[in-house]
């Protein structure tokens, strides 16, 4: 549609402008141009910016001529000073003038300074009143609430009932005599008239001291700032204790429910876990419930723990910055059950929201507390990331519980996964953990072989030392690595004591078949385990590879001798 | 065109200078109020009346310079500057209703106010403002304007009250636009109740510019629509109830400073206060004995059935609900929350709910329902409300009612000292004068009707500083066989 200004036909015998008329229809061309920008893009759009500097241009050039403009609303034209300044031709919502009219506005004076804040403002009510229904408020409802300051407007109330005027209200015929006071009292005893006291007269008794002024202006500000969702909670779950009817109870859980909804998608947590909470205490505190309607209750706060709910409840919180307050967020998670543990657990290591991450970190070490029996399920998930977390809770809480579970990782989980487990199995430190440990001194995997030799070592699992023997004599750790090398003979020189010098000095000072020794790398983990024993028999023989021509094994040696292996 | 007639929005003039004026007509009252005090309380030489004074020249001379004249006008209960109404809010009610009284006293409509006057100027205009008289307002206008002129003063020129055209209309609109938003609040809030009754869901958007019409008119000129509350139709009770309980709500917020959004949510929680009663039995809210147990519990639902219909608004699930609903709840709860319905979780009630407790109270008691023939005499209630304990009423919120209200509210029938009939059309705008409203006399000593009813402010003494005129008790219209009603359309 294309905005056009007509020729003024047949307005000849109209009086000259007060202004030319071309600045009146150049700003509404604009404001025409501006509103549709405003539906099209969004403020940070160049083409949105320019429609409005476009508008302001305009009315700056208007405001120079003078400081108020007139317009009459005529069905789909808007008319200046009886002239036509705007026809859009068609009743439809994108004709300005309509838009206007079928809600009732008749005239509109713009002041000097609308272009500036309340420009934006009626824009976004034009814009709200295209997209409404016809259970939406409409323009003029709108335009009420926002208390415009350099806009005015005259209207017709078409939502007015045309009910009977107080006028038609009941009324009696004017008498032309009515009884004297005289009469009336005579001989009465009138209960409704009363004589006036002397305190009555008294208006003092009736000012407002300064205390009583201020008090009023504390509750109308305590009013204003208060969230008044709990007390309406509260109403409900106060009307549902109180009122037996099974169909009064059975309206109120559907309420219930809906406006549990409402307060997710509102993102008032807070709430939300207000409304659970009661609505669990008024399950179990409520005489005479209906064997359903207690658990439509209960299901309430059990179901914000169910995957579903909680994963919308998460993405809702993973897709906008976390506005909600913290407190609000926690009294939310801190309602959910174990249940809701493998979600949250699933989430930490999909989240890309710092907040939400550590949010959800701290409710998944509550729950995991207070149920270790779900965290051991967990161990077992199929959901890799459920199992990490779930493994790491287990080490944070040093559960033993969960030794059979991480053990039972050991065998059937992936390299990382075994991992998690010795490490959780070493924060554990109980008497099975170490067991399981020393199973893993075998694993295929080198990493989670060190991590539980050193373990085994650092946490002086004597029972371990056989194996790491084993392992030491054997062929395997030869060809192993110096870093898994050095673990095992670090934790044999700590478990073993004098005990093991013997072994070592050997490996350090004896030579092999045709006088060949074993290679550098193991005699200086062997200097390195001396070292950790630290006895005199240990030292005696470190001193005497003191002169040892090979450097790596002569630096071991002499590193063991001044630090005692550390 | 379609539709009702054309309305304009809030008579404010123009708004962004009519706030500057307002705001600066504040402080011009609040000098001109301090001068007269310190005038009244300390000698004329005395530092604390030169300081008030200069304050005030100073005030008066910005606020001249700035909008280019100062006129201060008195036209019926309101103070205009420059032609802009100010607002009376519980701020500064006191100050603008002894102002007002004074310049009754004194005879004076107006006072313009020329440039460069100085404090010498003000201190002889609030001496003779100020000072005890024994003058009819007529001989002390005239008093006080020759003695100006003996001091050969001409910062001040004052005119003697004159309702002008401009004020009539005013009136006139003012009284029009009332019964206006009256009838068709009375219709919308029928077509509402009626609607939740038969289960269908009300329009909002109704209720919502009922209300705003309702708090404009309130903002504009309350007089007129508070008025209206005293007709209690009997047949429609139920809906002028909640008309009238809203329309009180809303001026008794307005005394306590809210702004006028906050007033729209009292307002539309006001009007919504009883809507759970569309879930009572008809033959329970229309019988006319006493209530069976079975049925006093359908009458004690109310309030929270009034929440559960609520919640069917389902679109509107915002604030301004939430309030309705806390409003439904707890407004026949005691500030220590007995009443009914029955509390469990701690709560604080609503500053919103105790004001419409107020509001619901009085109408009820001043009514004449189906169950209740004969309606307790507004003072009456008014008097109980102040001193019965146990109605658990915010007594702070009751005596503020009683100053919106007067001692003798609008519809009270009174006895005057010439044992004249009167009716209160409006309580006395200035708060020393509580005991002292306009009237309408309607009969004479003898019980002669006086028609049309001669409008009388008990407040403004005669000749010799006397009252021609004072309340010696309230009477029952039934007893007169008066529809007070009728006086007050």
């Amino acid at each position: 549609m294309t905005t056009s200004v007509p020729a003024n036909t047949g307005e000849h015998a109209l009086e000259e402008p007060s202004f030319p008329v071309n600045f009146v229809t150049d700003l509404l061309k604009a404001f025409v141009k501006a509103v549709r920008a405003h539906q099209l893009y969004l403020p940070n759009n160049p083409m949105h910016a320019r429609s409005l500097e476009a508008v302001r241009d305009a009315f700056a050039a208007m405001w120079n001529h003078t400081d108020e403009l007139d317009l009459q609303i005529v069905e789909t034209q808007l008319k200046w000073e009886g002239r036509v300044v705007l026809d859009e031709g068609e009743r439809t919502s994108d004709n300005i003038a309509w838009l206007l009219y079928k809600d009732g506005i008749r005239e509109l004076k713009l002041l000097k300074g609308f272009e500036e804040e309340e420009l934006g403002i009626f824009f976004n009510l034009l814009h709200a009143v295209r997209k409404a229904t016809d259970e939406d408020d409409d323009l003029l409802t709108l335009m009420w609430e926002r208390e415009f300051a350099n806009l005015q407007y005259r209207y017709v109330d078409l939502t007015a009932e045309s009910g009977p005027g107080v006028e038609s209200m009941e009324r009696a015929e004017q008498k032309e005599k009515i009884l004297s006071p005289a009469q009336v009292e005579a001989g009465l005893e009138s209960t409704t008239s009363s004589l006036a006291k002397l305190d009555d007269f008294d208006s003092t008794l009736y000012f407002l001291d300064d205390r009583e002024v201020e008090y009023l202006h504390q509750e109308v500000k305590r009013e204003f700032s208060t969230d008044l969702r709990p007390a309406v909670i509260a109403s409900l779950l106060d009307t549902f204790e109180t009122q037996k009817d099974p169909t009064v109870r059975e309206e109120i859980c559907g309420l219930l429910d809906y406006f549990l909804l409402i307060l997710l998608s509102t993102a008032q947590y807070r709430n939300a876990a207000y409304l659970l909470r009661e609505a669990s205490v008024t399950a179990n505190r409520a005489q005479d419930v209906l064997e359903p309607q207690k658990q439509r209750l209960t299901q309430l706060g059990e179901l914000m723990s169910d995957p579903k709910p909680l994963g919308q409840l998460l993405q809702a919180l993973e897709d906008s910055p976390l506005r909600a307050p913290q407190m609000e967020l926690d009294e939310m998670f801190g309602i959910l059950q174990p249940r809701a543990l493998e979600t949250i657990l699933s989430w930490i290591g999909r989240s890309n929201n710092p907040q939400l991450k550590m949010l959800l970190e701290v409710a998944a070490s509550r729950l995991a507390a207070s149920n270790s029996a779900e965290l051991i399920r967990l161990i077992g998930s199929d959901d890799e990331a459920v199992v990490t977390e779930a493994i790491k809770r287990a080490a944070a809480l040093k559960s033993p519980a969960a030794v059979p579970a991480l053990g039972k990782m050991l065998t059937v989980g992936e390299p990382d996964m075994r991992l998690a487990a010795v490490t959780a199995l070493t924060e554990i430190g109980s008497p099975g953990a170490m067991q399981m440990l020393e199973r893993a001194l075998i694993d295929d995997d080198r990493e989670v072989r060190i991590v539980a030799v050193r373990a085994l070592g650092a946490k002086n699992s004597r029972a371990a030392l056989p194996r790491i023997e084993t392992a030491i004599k054997g062929k395997d750790l030869r060809e192993g690595d110096l870093k898994e090398k050095m673990a095992f003979f670090e934790a044999f020189g700590l478990l073993s004591g004098d005990a093991g010098t013997t072994l070592l000095d050997g490996i350090l000072h004896a030579k092999g078949f045709m006088g060949k020794r074993d290679d550098s790398e193991f005699r200086a983990c062997a200097a390195m385990a001396l070292g950790k024993i630290n006895s005199t028999k240990a030292i005696e023989s470190l001193n005497r590879a003191a002169g040892e021509k090979d450097v790596i094994v002569r630096n071991a040696v002499s590193r063991a001798i001044r630090g005692g292996g550390s | 065109m379609t539709g009702g007639p054309v309305t304009q929005s809030p008579r404010e003039g123009d708004k962004q200078s009519g706030a500057t004026v307002r705001r600066g007509g504040r402080n011009f009252m609040v000098a001109f109020y301090a001068a007269l005090r310190a005038i009244k309380l300390y000698p004329l030489e005395h530092s604390a009346v030169q300081k008030t004074l200069v304050e005030l020249s100073q005030v008066a001379e910005e606020l001249r310079a700035e909008e280019g004249e100062l006129e201060f006008r008195i036209s019926g209960e309101f103070i205009f500057l420059n032609s802009t109404r100010l607002r009376l809010d519980l701020s500064n009610y006191a100050t603008f209703g002894h102002i007002l009284t004074l310049c009754k006293v004194a005879g004076i409509g107006a006072i313009h106010v020329a440039p460069r006057g100085t404090a010498k100027d003000w201190t002889l205009l609030l001496s003779l403002l100020g000072g005890e008289t024994k003058s009819s307002p007529t001989d002390r206008f005239k008093e006080i304007t020759t003695r100006l002129k003996d001091a050969g003063i001409e910062t001040f020129q004052l005119d003697p009250p004159t309702e002008t055209q401009t004020d009539r209309e005013f009136n006139e609109e003012a009284k029009a636009a009332a019964n206006r938003t009256y009838s068709q609040s009375v219709a919308v809030t029928k077509d509402v109740i009626n609607s939740v009754r038969i289960g269908k869901t009300p329009n909002i958007r109704k209720i919502k510019r009922v209300v705003q019409g309702i708090v404009d008119q309130v903002l504009n000129e309350e007089t007129s629509l508070i008025g209206l509350t005293a007709i209690r139709d009997y047949d429609e009770y139920t809906f002028t109830h909640s008309v009238n309980v809203c329309i009180f709500s809303i001026a008794l917020g307005r005394r306590l400073g809210m702004t006028k959004l906050q007033l729209y949510e009292l307002g539309l929680a006001a009007l919504m206060h009883d809507i759970g009663k569309s879930r009572v039995p008809l033959d329970v809210l229309q019988k006319t004995g006493e209530l069976t147990d079975e049925e006093w519990r359908w009458m004690a639902a109310h309030p929270w059935l009034g929440v559960l219909v609520l919640f069917q608004f389902r679109r509107q699930q915002d604030e301004l609900s939430y309030r309705a609903m806390t409003v439904c709840h707890e407004h026949h709860m005691k500030i220590d929350l007995t009443g009914y319905p029955k509390t469990i979780r701690p709560r604080q009630p609503s500053v919103l709910s105790k004001i419409v407790t107020i509001a619901d109270g009085y109408d009820a008691a001043t009514s004449r329902r189906v169950y209740k023939t004969e309606p307790l005499a507004p003072s009456a209630v008014l008097e109980e409300m102040r001193d019965n304990p146990r109605r658990g009423l915010d007594q702070v919120l009751v005596k503020a009612f009683i100053n919106l209200l007067g001692i003798y509210p609008v519809g009270t029938l009174v006895v005057l000292d010439t044992f004249e009939l009167a009716i209160v059309s409006a309580a006395n705008p200035n708060p020393e004068a509580l005991s002292r409203p306009i009237v309408k006399i309607i009969s004479d000593a003898q019980g002669n009707t006086i028609s049309p009813p001669l409008t009388v402010d008990l407040a403004v003494p005669e000749a010799g500083g006397q009252y021609a005129r004072s309340i010696i008790k309230t009477a029952d219209p039934e007893r007169y066989g008066i529809t007070v009603g009728d006086y007050l359309i």
